[in-house]
Parts: structure tokens; C-alpha cells; sequence
């Protein structure tokens, strides 16, 4: 026992000298743990997730339509956009042409279009069109289930004006008024109230049925879903053939890139060790000579890992690589650079290859999370949300699904490039900077 | 301080061919200065105002102790380290680290093995041939002569960590001369390998020397430096103790020679004599014998001869340089 006892404390001897360890053991699932809690509101008393951008075009004058437009405007989950901004930042009302070239350009991905007919008199029922960019299947599922809830919950009133409309194109309006009056002043008689207010109320369709809704259950949902009709049309990626994998192949691989790249940088220290920075740099060989030739080692390793890694996913799960294959390798380049400039930071901040990779996981699975490789940012708080845009992660997925989902051209991807430049650029001047301070040079 | 332009322009070059050292007239120059160098980690001192020249074609030992300044030296020579105070000149012109180029004359051999072991030993060559601007036939004729010299060309297509400790150390020796260096950065470069290999790499370095070039060698084994050191300095905590060739140093020391007989009827006329010359003791069977300083071992051995002493009785104990750096710190060398 004793034996027991002694190699014991040798494991705790040697665990509490090892930072690295330590920082695995506990602050790395600590960080973890918080910012999962962060990105599904665990300290927020509502839930679900609010501000997912949702474009707005109510062509209806009628007033039922705009008060569907207000709920979905007082609707948290969505931050509603119903104006379009011209280039001399004057504004003008959204138009259902605006919709498509908006969603190409990632303004949003859900739209719901109230046509002029919501309220059509041949038919009974609403007539509805929600247009989407199904990026993500959870994103989608969600929303159109807000969606419909939202609509659900005020359609009411509309469908009483729809009743109302057929039944005066069927019986004359004459009849119906004299139907309504007479209705009005019986629910008068029986429930109370002013027939006169009752009548103007069933007039305008007006039938108070939205507060039964929540309360109606699955019965009322689908009677709705049968009389509202909404026309679903995807904006973008219809022609995807593996919409699944074509939409999460962006995420596994950038996992993998960070992880491979960072350990390229770590080797650093490794070289360190083994002596070889005294030797090439008593050569004519400079620091910067070494950190740029390591930097180009990761994005060449970076740049094959990913094109390894979508052209077995053609392969394995049909994902059609071959059509983009140009602009993808420009992607993959980029998020190469991205991600090697964030593996040489880490290398530059870090005292020890073991600090680096205690930091390297907790950073890399932080910004997965944050930046959407593992679930679609727009079931985070907003602030979350915004942070992510801040993450390399965040970019390099905009990057690859812009080109294998949406199909984009050269000048629509030039955006995203650039911001992974620029992080790129930034990340590695802040890198260069802490090597020429640290001491991996010493 | 005269040298010809020409001259000038051989050493920059680093053609062996061009190495007119020997010339008297550029005897006088100097290649290597260091002058009031100081560096610091700290608040430790690891050098302290050191000067010192070191002359073409020296073979120069640093001695002493593990952390008394001699990697910190040799890292500020090699460039890697900017002294707080101080500069160094090589041939004339002052060292710069943020200059590449003015390292080009250089070859260092770092303490650790610094090779890739996953690389075989051509590519670690090739590698840093490169580094130092050479290619095609020229890089291919200089890595077959180094594995021909360092006894590795079979191996030459293996990768380094298959290869023994003291096969790693002569690569890693000859992975700095590849580009013909004017002055050799040695640090350490035997430890702890096989006395076979110790012995492979100093003949190496021997021979290398013989043709011209200069080494800076720093070890802590005095047996290298007293085998190898045309001129030693002896160093601890920051400072020069000592510095000259290996007989001005010895004689720092008061005479401590020993000679060692057995105690036996036919050496007892001779041991009769001894007092007279000198310290004089009989112990365990064995005289021992300390001769004065003015006493002239000539004239000890004449008088051996003449008594018909074999040489094989007699064993001497020269002074080292261990008893000197004891004498100059009162703490042994590998303290």
C-alpha cells in the first residue's frame, strides 16, 4: 500500500508542476462549460434565440398584414427588416425583387413576403411566401417554426376577414351585414356587450380567436396549416445534392485545420530544443526568415489538408467539389493563412509546447463553437453572435459555403476573402511582434 | 592591423585556397575581437567586460566550469545574442545581429545535436548547405567529402535519429563546415559521447586546423583543451581568469611536478641524492619525489642512467590545468 501511496503522490507532484495539465484538467472545461452557457443563454431568464435577421415585404394594405409584421417585430427571436437602404442611405420600403440578391449577399437568410392578395376573395384562407437560404438545417427547422407559430398566432383576424370576403362575394353584401347584425345582437343577448361593437368587430373579421391558439394544441395548428397557405421557396442551394454534408463538411474542416496547424507552429519549440535556431541563426538565416517559411509550411500543409479533406467528402458523401473547385482552393487558401496565423500567435504567446496546446484546445474549441462549426450561430444570444463574426472560424465557414452552397462568384467571395486577410495580416503582425519580444529566440 | 585588399577580399570570400594567414604581414590582423563585452540575463552577469583577440588559424579553448559565460560567449560571436555592452569585430568589421550576411564566415557547432532526426543525414546537409548559398555540384562534392571525412557515408540516406550519439555529433560537426567557415564556433561539441568518437571528431578538428582554420573551443574537459588549444582562456562567472597557451598558464602554478619510483635496494643510491633537489618522501613503498623549481629534470634523468635505472620505474604527474583552475577559484573545474 505504501508503494500505492508514494507513486500517488509522484502523480500529484508531477500534475501540479504541469501547467499545461493543469489547464487541461480544469480551466479549459471551465472556459468550455461557460461559453457553451453563454451560446445557449444559460443565464438568461427567456429562452430561445433572438435576433435572427428576417426580411419583411408586407405588399398588403391590409391592416391585419402590418399588425403580423408588428408581432413579428415585437417577436424576440427576430431582428425584422422591412426597409431597404440605397446607396445614398436614404431608405425605402423592401420589395420582394430586393429579397433574393440580399440573401445572395448573406443580409439574411429568411424573408416572408405579404402579398397584395393575402386576403383573397375566390378563396378561403391567407396566402403567404417565405423565401429561404436553408444554410443550416437547424437554423431552418427553428425558424420556420417561429415563423409559423408568429403567424398562427395572429392569423385570426385574418381569416375572419377572408370568411368575410367570401361570404359577401357569395351572398351579397347586403345579406351579410344583415347576417352579421343579426349575429352580433344574439352573442349581444346570450354574452353581454354592445351588439353595435360586436357587429363592427364581425364586420372587420375581428373574432378574438388568436388568444385560443397557444392554448388549442395540435388540432388548431393543423386546421391553420390548412388554411394558411405559405409557399416556401429556397433562394439558394436548391440544386446542392448533399445538401447534409455540403453544409457541415466547412465546419469539420476547419477543426482539423487548427488543430494540424497549430501543432505545426508548436514545433517550434520543438526545433527550439533541439538546438537548431542556434544553428540557423548563426548562419545567414534571420528570425524572420524562419517564421516566414514556417508560415508558409502551414498554409501549403493547411491548403492540402483541406482540399484532402473536400475532395474524400465528394467521395464519401457527395459533395460536389469539381464545379468550384477553383474558387474553393482560393478558400481553402485563405483559411489556411487564417488558421497558421492563429497556430504562430499561439506559438509566440505561449512559454512551452505544452502551454500551447492546453491554450491551442481551449482557443480552438471556443471559436468552433462560437464561430458555428458545431451548431448555426443564430440560436446564440446576439452578443454571442456578434463575437462570432470576430472568429476565424466564423469566416472561413462563410467562405466554403458561400462557394459550395450558394455557388458564389469570384466578386461575391471577395468580401470574405479580405476579412480573412485582414485577420490573417493582423494575427501574424501581432505574432511577429510577440516572437521578436519572447524568448523562443533566446 | 595591415592587411591588402586583396587579402581583405580572400578572407570575405572564404576560399581556402586564398588563405594567406601564414603570411606574416597578415599575422598582424586580427580576426576576432572581442572588446569589453558584456551581457547580462537579469540581474545575472553572465559575461563580464571581456576583451580578447583571437588571431587566424588559432585553435582557442574556453575552460571552464558549466555555466561560467562559455555558451553565452560563443552565442555572442556566433550572432545570436546582442551584448549590453561592448562589441566584437570579425576581421575588422563589428558583428551585427541584425546582420545576416556578417555571420556567412561562420560555422557553429551548437552543444545539442542540432540536426532533423527524421532527415537522413544528406538531406540535414543539403539543408544547410543551402542556408549558406550552396547548391548543385559544388553542395553535392562538399556533403560526400564531410560524410567521407566524419566516416558516415554509408549511412548517408538513413535519418539521423537512427544514428549513435557520436555518429550524431560528428554530423552535427561537419554540418557547420560545410560552407568553409573562417572561424569555428565549437560548443561542447563532445559531450557525452564515446571517448571512440571523441577521439574521431578530435582528429577531425586537428586536421581542419592544420589547414588554416580558426576554432573557438569551449569544453569543460581539460583534457580537450590541453589536446586541442593552441591558447586557453579560463573562464568562471563572467570572467577571463586566465588566458594564454598552455605553458604560460601551467606556469601560473608554483612547480608541482611529481616523480614516483618504488622503494627498492636499487634505487636507494638515488634516493640518497634527492634531498638535495628537492621535496623528498617515502611512503607506502614509494618514493616520491617533488623537484625545486630551479632543478633541471635533464640533469634528474642523467643521473637515473648513470645508475642504471630503467625509465619504466619512474612515473612523473605533470601539473593541470584542473590544479590551476583550483589554484585561480579553490573549487575543482567540474564543481
Amino acid at each position: 500500500m505504501r508503494i500505492i501511496l508514494t507513486l500517488l503522490r509522484k502523480d500529484f507532484s508531477h500534475v501540479l508542476r504541469d501547467k499545461a495539465a493543469l489547464s487541461l484538467t480544469f480551466i479549459v472545461p471551465l472556459v468550455l462549460i461557460y461559453v457553451f452557457g453563454q451560446i445557449f443563454g444559460a443565464n438568461r431568464t427567456d429562452s430561445g434565440p433572438t435576433g435572427i435577421p428576417l426580411a419583411v415585404v408586407n405588399a398588403s394594405g391590409n391592416p391585419a398584414a402590418a399588425q403580423l409584421v408588428d408581432a413579428l417585430k415585437a417577436e424576440k427571436s427576430f431582428r425584422v427588416l422591412t426597409k431597404y437602404v440605397n446607396s445614398d442611405q436614404t431608405e425605402r420600403p423592401l420589395t420582394e425583387a430586393d429579397l433574393r440578391p440580399m440573401m445572395r449577399g448573406n443580409d439574411f437568410r429568411f424573408a416572408l413576403v405579404i402579398p397584395a392578395d393575402l386576403v383573397r376573395e375566390t378563396e378561403f384562407g391567407l396566402h403567404l411566401k417565405i423565401l429561404s437560404n436553408p444554410r443550416n438545417e437547424v437554423e431552418t427547422q427553428l425558424i420556420n417554426g417561429l415563423l409559423q407559430k408568429t403567424i398562427f398566432s395572429n392569423v385570426p383576424q385574418l381569416l375572419g376577414q377572408s370568411l368575410q370576403a367570401q361570404a359577401r362575394r357569395y351572398i351579397g353584401a347586403s345579406r351579410l351585414e344583415k347576417f352579421n347584425r343579426s349575429m352580433a345582437e344574439n352573442v349581444a343577448r346570450n354574452f353581454g356587450g354592445d351588439p353595435e361593437r360586436i357587429f363592427s368587430d364581425i364586420q372587420k373579421g375581428q373574432w378574438n380567436l388568436g388568444s385560443s391558439v397557444g392554448s388549442a394544441g395540435g388540432g388548431t395548428t393543423d386546421f391553420f396549416s390548412r388554411v394558411v397557405r405559405i409557399e416556401q421557396e429556397q433562394v439558394i442551394g436548391k440544386e446542392v445534392k448533399s445538401p447534409m454534408a455540403t453544409r457541415s463538411v466547412g465546419g469539420w474542416a476547419m477543426q482539423f485545420l487548427l488543430f494540424a496547424l497549430t501543432a505545426s507552429a508548436a514545433s517550434l519549440f520543438y526545433e527550439k530544443q533541439q538546438g537548431l535556431f542556434q544553428r540557423l541563426l548563426s548562419s545567414p538565416v534571420t528570425r524572420a526568415h524562419i517564421l516566414w517559411s514556417k508560415f508558409l509550411y502551414g498554409v501549403c500543409l493547411g491548403l492540402v489538408q483541406l482540399v484532402v479533406l473536400f475532395v474524400a467528402g465528394r467521395f464519401m458523401f457527395g459533395i460536389e467539389v469539381e464545379h468550384h473547385l477553383g474558387l474553393l482552393v482560393l478558400v481553402c487558401g485563405f483559411a489556411a493563412a487564417a488558421c497558421t496565423s492563429f497556430g504562430m500567435l499561439l506559438a509566440a504567446i505561449s512559454p512551452s509546447p505544452e502551454a500551447a496546446r492546453g491554450l491551442g484546445t481551449m482557443l480552438i474549441l471556443t471559436m468552433s463553437a462560437i464561430g458555428g462549426a458545431w451548431f448555426p450561430i443564430s440560436i446564440m444570444p446576439e452578443l454571442m453572435q456578434h463575437l462570432s463574426k470576430l472568429t476565424l472560424v466564423y469566416w472561413s465557414m462563410e467562405g466554403f459555403q458561400q462557394v459550395l452552397w450558394a455557388n458564389a462568384t469570384l466578386g461575391e467571395l471577395c468580401p470574405t476573402l479580405g476579412i480573412l486577410a485582414a485577420m490573417t495580416a493582423a494575427t501574424m503582425a501581432l505574432a511577429l511582434w510577440c516572437f521578436n519580444r519572447g524568448k523562443l529566440f533566446d | 592591423m595591415t592587411m591588402t585588399s586583396g587579402e581583405a577580399i580572400a578572407l570575405a570570400l572564404g576560399s581556402n585556397r586564398s588563405l594567406h594567414w601564414r603570411n606574416p604581414t597578415v599575422t598582424t590582423v586580427l580576426m576576432l575581437t572581442l572588446d569589453h563585452l558584456t551581457k547580462r540575463y537579469g540581474t545575472l552577469t553572465a559575461l563580464d567586460d571581456i576583451s580578447l583577440t583571437i588571431k587566424p588559424g588559432e585553435f582557442f579553448g574556453l575552460l571552464g566550469p558549466n555555466g561560467a559565460g562559455k555558451s553565452t560567449l560563443m552565442s555572442l560571436v556566433a550572432g545570436l545574442r546582442a551584448p549590453e555592452a561592448g562589441r566584437i569585430t570579425l576581421n575588422g568589421k563589428p558583428l551585427s545581429v541584425a546582420e545576416a550576411s556578417s555571420r556567412a564566415g561562420l560555422g557553429l557547432v551548437p552543444q545539442s545535436v542540432a540536426l532533423y532526426p527524421e532527415l537522413s543525414a544528406d538531406q540535414n546537409l543539403r539543408i544547410f548547405g543551402e542556408l549558406y548559398g550552396l547548391h548543385g555540384t559544388l553542395l553535392k562534392t562538399r556533403i560526400d567529402e564531410a560524410l567521407v571525412a566524419v566516416q558516415l557515408a554509408d549511412r548517408r540516406h538513413d535519418q539521423v535519429k537512427t544514428f549513435s550519439g557520436g555518429m550524431q555529433r560528428r554530423l552535427n560537426l561537419v554540418a557547420a563546415l560545410l560552407h568553409r567557415p573562417k572561424l569555428l564556433l565549437c560548443d561542447e561539441p563532445t559531450v557525452g559521447i564515446d571517448p571512440q568518437s571523441r577521439n574521431a571528431i578530435f582528429d577531425f578538428l586537428e586536421a581542419r586546423a592544420r589547414e588554416g582554420l580558426t576554432v573557438i573551443y569551449s569544453t569543460h574537459y581539460m583534457e580537450e583543451a590541453t589536446r586541442l588549444c593552441s591558447r586557453i582562456a579560463i573562464i568562471d562567472h563572467g570572467r577571463i581568469l586566465a588566458l594564454g597557451t598552455l605553458d604560460e598558464l601551467l606556469a601560473q602554478l608554483p612547480f608541482e611536478e611529481e616523480i614516483r619510483f618504488p622503494a627498492r635496494e636499487e634505487t636507494l643510491a638515488l634516493a640518497a641524492q634527492l634531498p638535495a633537489w628537492g621535496e623528498f618522501i617515502t611512503a607506502d613503498g614509494v618514493h616520491r619525489f617533488r623537484p625545486r623549481a630551479d632543478c633541471k629534470l635533464s640533469e634528474f634523468f642523467a643521473l637515473t642512467e648513470s645508475l642504471g635505472l630503467p625509465p619504466r620505474l619512474f612515473t612523473s604527474q605533470r601539473p593541470t590545468l584542473e590544479a590551476l583552475f583550483l589554484h585561480l577559484t579553490g573549487r575543482n573545474l567540474r564543481e
